[in-house]
């Protein structure tokens, strides 16, 4: 790695032949090259402007944002009414649960991905076995470890309920108890949906410091601290890790094989990325199905287009790293306790564990030093921003 | 084994009779860039016309000058990453869009780096390969 250069002394900002050279006496900037400046400058800006989901015909719109809000927190939709979707995805953990792997009604093979930002998404889950947020929001609801419910039990409870029933019958044209069971349960997942795009994470550090590279701004660009601009030349550079880690989200929305233990449990595979494309193409609740919304299916490109490969064995979601700070335990299975852990597996990946060939020329050890690691970690600590969501 | 993905396409062409040099280039101005080696050239394009990271893009791809006698019946376009040892993650479709002239949906670059692009034209049992070095920016 070459070292980065220091420049503290200078009183002008001056940026040229690929570096930003200057700072005022007490800051101080790196010199990034002009490849790293373009590297640095694809992750922004953020926030990313949105708009509704044309598979979801409420998505937007403030009845379904507020149904689905109600039903996210009521564990009516679950068959023991023990648990919701909050039970996993706690606001007050960053949308997720903390737990290396969460806890239904028993204990599941993967960590509960954090929500935020999911109308970025391509695909939903560790493994993508949904293409819509809608559909993600219905496989919680009928797993036998999860909320163990029914389409028949969701629309028997949402039609018991007069307030949910009126809800429900003012968003959809129709009554719960009218409703076919299967319909009426894609219907709560689409107000799920609504709701849950709602939940944007706000602006970091670091958007604050590549906005200032954008506009020249040495003095704003100095405030950022130099540990994480170190972790953010090797998070550019050296560790590749925006490679996959592209974007404003700090994702490319696809899945990759990072050498992480596969066995779920005691000889039994988690098949990843394999089994999610299978659970995919079983289900009627896809972008080529009945219920999206969307008559002319422009959103259904990936879901058309995509096949199982053999490296698709043990690959699993490549996460957005906005909010990672807050979002621990990492890694599908949640066996990675804080970042520094991730830096370290990183660092010392074992290329035995991987799959296939594939993935073994773009990871591979990276062999960071202790300083090395600290400061990729504190770059990352900096993409942290306030979550907002729907009241 | 290591899969990548191809687009291909089994058009029955009723193609007797094809002259061996496939159709006219279109101009530049049409947004076609050209690729050639050889007997061989192609005309294609993006749509979008600016490849980006993980964005889904469409190729119109004409058939110019081929080798062999006969029709070009398929292009098969494929993408790999060198450096990375991966190809793409999609399974591309392929259209005949009229003679010497296929459309290719599906495809999808989902990594910043250099990717090599190949068009393999099919006439018969003639393979003719094109390569095409795309360097995708982050």
């Amino acid at each position: 790695m070459r070292a980065p250069a220091l420049i503290a002394a200078c009183s002008a900002l001056a940026i040229a032949g690929g570096a930003v050279l200057a700072g005022d006496k007490s800051q101080t900037v790196l010199s990034f090259s002009s490849p790293e400046r373009e590297a640095i400058l694809s992750h922004g800006p953020w926030p990313l402007p949105r708009s509704p989901d044309p598979s979801n015909r409420v998505s937007g719109q403030a009845g379904a944002i507020a149904l689905g809000r109600r039903l996210f927190f009521d564990a009516r939709l679950s068959a023991d009414q023990k648990r919701s979707c909050a039970t996993c995805h706690d606001p007050a953990l960053s949308f997720a649960d903390g737990r290396e792997r969460s806890l239904g009604r028993e204990r599941v093979d993967r960590n509960a991905i954090a929500l935020a930002n999911l109308q970025l998404n391509r695909w939903f889950g560790w493994t993508g076995a949904a293409d819509s947020l809608w559909a993600q929001s219905i496989r919680p609801i009928l797993d036998d470890k999860e909320l163990g419910a029914t389409p028949e039990l969701v629309r028997d409870r949402l039609a018991a309920d007069a307030g949910l029933s009126a809800a429900y019958g003012r968003l959809f044209g129709a009554e719960p108890a009218r409703e076919a069971p299967e319909r009426a349960l894609v219907n709560v997942a689409k107000a799920l949906a609504a709701f849950m795009e709602t939940i944007v994470t706000g602006r970091t550090a670091f958007d604050a410091f590549r906005d200032a590279l954008a506009r020249g701004d040495a003095a704003a660009m100095a405030r950022y601290p130099l540990p994480a601009q170190r972790g953010l030349q090797i998070f550019i550079g050296k560790g590749q890790c925006a490679s996959c880690h592209h974007g404003p989200a700090f994702t490319n929305g696809e899945f990759d094989d990072v050498g992480v233990a596969y066995f779920a449990a005691a000889g039994r595979v988690d098949q990843g990325r394999h089994g999610g494309i299978a659970a995919l193409r079983a289900s009627p609740f896809t972008l080529l199905g009945p219920y999206n919304d969307d008559a002319t299916r422009t959103t259904a490109g990936p879901t058309r287009h995509v096949e199982p490969q053999h490296r698709n064995w043990g690959e699993f979601r490549v996460p957005s790293l906005r909010n990672v700070a807050n979002t621990a335990p990492y890694m599908h299975n949640g066996s990675l306790a804080t970042l520094t852990d991730v830096a370290r597996h990183y660092s010392d990946v074992d290329i035995e564990r991987l799959h296939g060939d594939d993935g073994a020329r773009l990871v591979r050890p990276l062999r960071l030093g202790p300083q090395e690691r600290a400061d990729l970690v504190a770059f990352l600590e900096t993409l942290s921003g306030a979550i907002a969501v729907a009241d | 084994m290591r899969a990548r993905w191809a687009a291909a396409v089994a058009f029955a062409s009723s193609a007797a009779g094809f002259l061996p040099a496939a159709s006219a280039c279109p101009s530049a101005d049409e947004g076609f860039a050209r690729l050639g080696s050889g007997q061989a050239e192609i005309a294609y394009r993006w749509e979008p016309s600016v490849l980006k990271v993980g964005q889904f893009f469409t190729a119109e791809v004409i058939a110019c000058r081929a080798p062999a006698a006969g029709a070009v019946r398929e292009i098969v376009l494929d993408a790999l990453m060198p450096a990375h040892g991966h190809g793409m993650n999609y399974r591309p479709t392929l259209a005949q869009a009229g003679p010497d002239r296929f459309r290719i949906t599906g495809l999808m670059l989902h990594m910043p780096g250099r990717w090599r692009l190949t068009f393999d034209l099919m006439q018969g049992d003639t393979r003719t390969r094109l390569t095409q070095e795309v360097d995708l920016k982050p």
